[in-house]
C-alpha cells in the first residue's frame, strides 16, 4: 500500500504538488493522469525517493519513507520495478544482459539470474531475442524489454512513466494488457499516462492530477 | 597515454630516490664521527698527557680516550708515508702527544661542539680537530636532495592524479545513461562505482608497472659509467637497480592512486548527478 499524506513539493515559488492525499491499495492497478506539469513526474520521483517532499510524508506498506536513510535508498528502490517512456535500455549489451541488470545488483547467481531473465522475456514474448542487441528491436519490442527488466526481480510495485508515449494504439493496448497481467498476479501497478482513450478501455481507477492536486479535491 | 603519464610521474621521483639510495652506502657512517683528535701542546711530557687523559675519562660526555704517544705517532706517520728514513734524520720529534676522545652517544652536533669547546679550554691542549664538517655538509646535501626529491615527487604525483582524474571522469561520463538507469532501479553507489574503481586500478597499476620498467632500463643504461666511477673512487659498491620490492611499491602506489582517484572522481560525479 502506498499512502501520500499531505505531500507538497515546491520548487521556488512553484508548487509541483500541493497537499496531496492519495492511497493506492495493495494489489491495486491505477492510472495516474493529468496535463503536462500537473505533477505526475514529481509524484513518481518522490515515490522512488529521487526527490524528497517539501512537507508531508509518503508511507509504503505503513513505513514512512522520510525515515529511510540515503544508505538504505537503493534497497528501497529495488522494491519497485520502473518502466520509462524512453525505455532507457543500454545498447552496449544484449537484451538478456539488460533484463538481468536488477538481478546482478541484487546479487543473484548467474544461473539463477539467467533462469529468471528467460522467464521474464518469455512473459513479454521476447525469448527468441534474448541474445539480440536491443538497438535493432522495434519501439514496442524495446518497451517490452524495459518491462521485462522492471519485473524480473519480482518487485512489489510496478511504476510506469508514460510507457506508451511513443507507441501506436495497438502496441499501447498490448503494453497495458501486459501491465494488467502482472497486476493479476498480485503486483501493485501505477501507470502515469495522458492517453485517456486508451485507459478508458481498462476498468481501473484513474487518478487525475490538476495543478499539483487531485482533480476534484477541495482547494484549501 | 594515461599509463605513460602515470609512469613518468612515478618514475621521476622514483629515480631520484633510487639515486639517493645508491649514494647512502658511500657515506660510511652518517652518525657523527666517533672520535675527536686532541693535539696536546709540544711542551707536555708523557705524565702530564696521562694525567689529562685520566681527567677526561671522568667526564660524562666522554666515553673513552686513547693516548697516542709522540714516538708512536712518528713511527706510524713514517710507515704510512714512507718517510721513515727522512724522519730518523730529524734531531727531535716534531709531533706532540695526542688523545683520541670518543664522545658518549648520542653524538649530536651541539653536544659535540660543546665537548670540543670544553676540551679546547683545558690547559696544555693545543688544538681539537673534529673531522666532521665535511660529513655534516654531505649529510645536509643529501637531506636537501631528498627533500627536493620528495617535493618534486609530490608535484609529479599530483600530476598523475590529475591525469587519472581526467580519464576517469571521461570514463564515468561515457556511462552516464547507465548510471542514471541503475540508480533509479536500485543500484547502490558501491555497485555503480565498482567498474570505475577497477578502471582506476587498471590505469594506476599499469602506470606503476611501466614506471618500474623505466627505472629498470634506466639503471641498466647508466650502470656502466656509474660502476666505473665507483671503482675510480675506490668504492667496492655497484649500482643497485630497482629491486623487486621497489617495483612492487611503485605498482602499489600507482594502484592506490588509481583506486583513490576513481573513488573521489565518482563521488564527485554522483553528487553532481544527484543535485540535478
Amino acid at each position: 500500500m502506498i499512502e501520500f499524506e499531505r505531500v507538497s513539493r515546491c520548487f521556488g515559488d512553484q508548487d509541483a504538488l500541493r497537499n496531496l492525499n492519495l492511497t493506492i491499495e495493495q494489489g491495486e492497478m491505477a492510472f495516474l493522469t493529468g496535463h503536462s506539469g500537473a505533477g505526475k513526474s514529481t509524484l513518481l520521483r518522490l515515490l522512488l525517493l529521487l526527490d524528497r517532499p517539501s512537507s508531508g510524508d509518503i508511507r509504503v506498506n505503513g513505513e514512512p519513507t522520510s525515515k529511510i536513510r540515503s544508505r538504505m535508498v537503493p534497497r528501497y528502490r529495488r522494491r519497485f520495478g520502473v518502466v520509462f517512456q524512453d525505455h532507457r535500455l543500454l545498447f552496449d549489451r544484449s537484451v538478456h544482459d539488460n533484463v538481468a541488470l536488477p538481478l546482478v545488483m541484487a546479487g543473484f547467481s548467474p544461473t539463477d539470474a539467467a533462469r529468471r531473465v528467460r522467464a521474464a522475456l518469455d512473459k513479454v514474448g521476447l525469448l527468441p531475442h534474448e541474445r539480440t542487441n536491443p538497438a535493432v528491436l522495434s519501439g514496442g519490442e524495446q518497451q517490452r524489454v524495459g518491462i521485462a527488466r522492471a519485473v524480473v526481480a519480482r518487485p512489489e510495485f510496478l511504476i510506469a512513466d508514460e510507457p506508451t508515449g511513443n507507441l501506436d494504439p495497438q502496441l499501447s493496448s498490448e503494453i497495458m494488457s501486459l501491465f494488467e497481467a502482472f497486476n493479476q498476479v498480485g503486483v501493485t501497478v501505477l501507470v502515469a499516462t495522458h492517453d485517456l482513450p486508451l485507459i478508458s478501455r481498462f476498468r481501473h481507477r484513474i487518478i487525475t492530477l490538476h495543478e499539483g492536486r487531485l482533480a476534484g479535491a477541495p482547494v484549501e | 597515454m594515461v599509463w605513460l603519464a602515470v609512469a613518468i610521474s612515478l618514475a621521476l621521483p622514483g629515480a631520484m630516490l633510487l639515486t639517493l639510495d645508491n649514494l647512502r652506502p658511500l657515506v660510511p657512517d652518517l652518525e657523527r664521527p666517533a672520535q675527536v683528535s686532541v693535539m696536546l701542546g709540544g711542551e707536555l711530557n708523557l705524565e702530564q698527557a696521562e694525567a689529562l687523559q685520566r681527567e677526561l675519562v671522568t667526564w660524562a660526555s666522554v666515553e673513552d680516550t686513547t693516548l697516542v704517544r709522540r714516538d708512536e705517532a712518528l713511527a706510524v706517520f713514517g710507515e704510512q708515508t714512507g718517510l721513515s728514513a727522512v724522519l730518523t734524520s730529524l734531531d727531535h720529534n716534531p709531533l706532540p702527544h695526542a688523545l683520541l676522545v670518543s664522545p658518549t652517544a648520542p653524538r649530536t652536533d651541539t653536544a659535540l661542539s660543546q665537548l670540543v669547546e670544553a676540551i679546547g679550554a683545558l690547559s696544555g691542549v693545543d688544538r681539537v680537530i673534529v673531522d666532521s664538517q665535511w660529513m655534516s655538509r654531505l649529510d645536509q646535501a643529501l637531506l636537501a636532495t631528498e627533500r627536493w626529491g620528495l617535493a618534486l615527487g609530490a608535484a609529479m604525483v599530483l600530476g598523475a592524479i590529475l591525469a587519472l582524474a581526467n580519464t576517469l571522469h571521461l570514463a564515468i561520463d561515457a556511462r552516464r545513461e547507465e548510471i542514471l538507469v541503475v540508480r533509479v532501479i536500485g543500484g547502490s553507489p558501491g555497485f555503480i562505482r565498482r567498474p570505475f574503481l577497477y578502471t582506476g586500478l587498471y590505469f594506476g597499476a599499469g602506470g606503476g608497472v611501466l614506471a618500474g620498467l623505466m627505472l629498470w632500463v634506466l639503471s641498466l643504461w647508466i650502470a656502466g659509467p656509474v660502476n666505473a666511477l665507483f671503482v675510480l673512487y675506490g668504492s667496492p659498491g655497484e649500482i643497485q637497480g630497482p629491486g623487486v620490492g621497489y617495483v612492487l611499491a611503485l605498482i602499489a602506489l600507482g594502484a592506490g592512486l588509481g583506486w583513490l582517484t576513481s573513488w573521489v572522481a565518482s563521488a564527485c560525479y554522483f553528487n553532481r548527478l544527484a543535485a540535478h
